[in-house]
């Protein structure tokens, strides 16, 4: 087997893995707080690319993509807190007796909703933003620019969301609720803005994701698709609720992937995934960094 | 008194008769068109089906109707590119809206499902772009197509990579009726027709967005000539990723399809979209007969471009049945399809028939073939020259630059 072409596969494998971790730190982050499964986390990923393409065809042109970038995540996260405040407080407030069926539900009809209403806004039809800058070469792999600029803003983002969580009082404030939503009340904390940050933070990193990959991924209404089914992915063989995890499942996958890709064949690509995931749940049910929930 | 009571209810039930009879006449007789409108169909292909189709209607109601006054009416129904879809919208056009035929099948995978549906409600369905050679091999009544065969489009390829002299041809395909079709064909009639080049295919999920894995495989194997045979989104992801890795232009790629005519191509793919060579079916060039060519003004002036083959094709296919109906002057569906058997049709670019031949060419007609190719970004489809067959020939094929 020729090792640059094994080297090339491995390293497209970490770094389309990294950039769907992305996706699947979002879905952690917002399990984790809310304790509930945003099924509609591939619609934000197509609303970041739709916002990140709208951007740049009507306002800000293709040089400025990179002011897009958080104006899209600026406009997804806000979105998700409007969500969040309207359609997901209730099951927190005594209205909701059954919270999972009820998450379950709302998130689906989200999914549904939004990927009906970007048909009926932009049509059926792809778009792509111009490249945000020309192909490169990532050691022995040729790379699309886009991806080269996807992979440093999610690195970026990744170092970011952990100094932020680690290191400042509101990200002290959500690992405690991640950790007890009740004894966090306790210190005078309103858990129930932290839901709506959590919510926001959550669905703007699946944007983030969109608006990065839409050049090369394209735009249109059900983009989300593979990216949430990565991300769910990913989550399941790091551990719910996991931030490593997803860093890692993400990093696993990717390389796993490729290295079924090399050795077996590429067009069984998305089944190596599943044979990894099955593997975990058996060894690990938890996931690689997932704890056993423990209830008094 | 009984006696009057009985030359009451006589009158009575004649007059209700007659306005039934009269109602009946007036009825629109309605023509489904149930073509991809949505992902992850080719949600393109579908909208110009459907323009097609609408513009015949016109056109047809504008003539004063069918049957000697009975408007048209077009049922128009989603299958989002998927064969569940495409039964379920099968069935609602067949059962609720009673269609006497269904035109705008494009995906093959689709237009399998579909037809053995149509063959259980005995309503004629014709693939407008869908093209697997096993749609009318199974010689089924109700199933008619006015498009190319995949073994024939495989043919006029095949005589090209001949001519040009490539040795190591990469093929990259869908998951599908359509790709693994393609496929088996080209693998099959390299043999049979002695081309003496290597040849490489690597599938993929339909669904798949990242094609990085299958196009690196593709760049180590060094092919001279790369056939990218996806379909609605994937043949753009394919086209963008193989020129972000460097596959292409270097590598000259073929496309299956008419894909690059549509509007929203170099929106789409930019200057990636540059060198490509690919398969249409229709070219402004072209003479058309007078249907076709008052077609094309029709859409041009209603729509400010050139009139695509999707469009086209479905127009014509729903002329042809509105013709089939006068020529059986009966909208009972056994009459109509005894008159699409039996009859000639004005199309597009002649008359069509639907011959009861052998093998694939069962109530098939077919198109001319051609093969285009772009040699500037953005250049009009107009612009572009047909490098292939030698009979619609009007430029040679360029290499692309190294």
């Amino acid at each position: 087997m020729d090792p640059v072409l094994v080297s090339q596969y491995v390293l497209s494998g970490v770094v389309i893995g990294l950039i769907y971790s992305l996706m699947a730190l979002g879905i952690t982050f917002i399990y984790g707080i809310m304790k509930m499964i945003n099924w509609g986390m591939g619609e934000f990923y197509m609303l970041g690319s739709y916002a990140q393409y709208a951007l740049i065809a009507t306002l800000l042109g293709p040089r400025r993509w990179w002011l897009a970038l958080p104006l899209a995540m600026g406009a997804v996260f806000v979105l998700g807190l409007i969500i969040q405040r309207l359609l997901l407080r209730p099951m927190f407030v005594g209205v909701v007796e059954r919270r999972d069926e009820y998450a379950t539900i709302v998130t689906i009809a989200m999914m549904v909703f939004f990927r009906n209403l970007a048909i009926v806004v932009g049509g059926p039809n792809q778009y792509a933003p111009g490249d945000y800058a020309k192909p490169t070469r990532l050691g022995p792999l040729p790379i699309s620019g886009n991806r080269f600029v996807a992979l440093i803003a999610t690195l970026v983002l990744l170092a970011l969301f952990y100094l932020v969580v680690k290191h400042t009082a509101i990200g002290r404030a959500l690992r405690g609720a991640a950790q007890n939503r009740v004894g966090i009340q306790t210190a005078g904390i309103d858990v129930l803005r932290l839901d709506m940050i959590a919510f926001g933070v959550g669905v703007a990193l699946a944007a983030a994701a969109g608006a990065l990959l839409a050049p090369d991924f394209l735009v249109y209404p059900e983009n989300g698709a593979i990216s949430t089914f990565k991300g769910f992915e990913i989550i399941v063989i790091g551990g719910l609720g996991s931030i490593a995890g997803s860093v890692v499942g993400g990093l696993l996958l990717g390389v796993l992937e490729a290295l079924g890709s090399v050795f077996i064949s590429s067009a069984y690509r998305d089944l190596y995934g599943f044979v990894l995931l099955i593997l975990v749940l058996v060894v690990r049910p938890t996931g690689l960094f997932g704890e056993r929930e423990r209830t008094v | 008194m009984n006696r009057r009571l009985w030359i009451c209810l006589v009158m009575l039930t004649l007059v209700a008769a007659g306005f039934a009879g009269h109602a009946s006449a007036q009825k629109p007789i309605k023509i489904g068109v149930l073509t991809p409108l949505s992902p992850p169909g080719d949600a393109g292909a579908g909208q110009l089906i459907v323009r097609g189709a609408k513009m015949a209607v016109e056109e047809i109601n504008g003539r004063g109707g069918v049957l000697g006054g009975r408007k048209v009416e077009a049922v128009i129904e989603d299958d989002g590119g998927t064969p569940e879809k495409g039964v379920a919208g099968l069935r609602k056009l067949a059962s609720q809206d009673q269609v006497v035929a269904v035109v705008g099948q494009f995906h093959s995978s689709v237009m399998t499902a579909v037809q053995q549906v149509a063959e259980q409600f005995k309503v004629p369905v014709f693939a407008t772009q869908a093209s697997a050679r096993e749609i009318t091999e199974r010689h089924l009544n109700y199933t008619f197509r006015t498009h190319v065969i995949d073994a024939d489009r495989v043919t006029i390829w095949n005589r090209w990579i001949k001519e040009r002299g490539f040795k190591r041809v990469a093929m990259t395909a869908e998951n599908t009726d359509y790709g693994v079709g393609l496929v088996e064909e080209t693998k099959k009639q390299f043999k049979t027709m002695d081309v003496k080049a290597e040849l490489k295919t690597v599938m993929f999920d339909r669904t798949a967005v990242d094609l990085t894995p299958q196009l690196l495989e593709i760049k180590n194997w060094k092919p001279d000539l790369f056939i990218n045979g996806g379909i609605g989104t994937p043949v753009y992801l394919t086209l963008k990723q193989a020129y972000d890795i460097g596959v292409s232009p270097a590598t000259p790629m073929l496309i299956t399809y008419d894909a690059p005519v549509r509007p929203e191509y170099w929106k789409t793919v930019g200057e990636k979209g540059n060198w490509v060579t690919f398969f249409a079916y229709y070219h402004p060039t072209m003479k058309l007969p007078p249907r076709g060519e008052a077609f094309r003004k029709r859409y041009m002036a209603e729509f400010k471009e050139e009139p695509v083959y999707a469009a086209l094709n479905s127009y014509a296919q729903v002329e042809v049945i509105a013709d089939a109906l006068n020529m059986a002057k009966s909208d009972r569906i056994d009459d109509l399809v005894k008159a699409l058997l039996s009859g000639k049709f004005e199309g597009w670019n002649g008359t069509i028939t639907f011959p009861r031949g052998e093998g694939p060419y069962w109530q098939q007609w077919s198109p001319p073939m051609l093969m285009i190719q772009y040699t500037k970004v953005e250049q009009a489809f107009g612009e572009s020259k047909i490098v292939a067959p030698a009979e619609f020939k009007t430029g040679d094929w360029v290499r692309p630059p190294q």
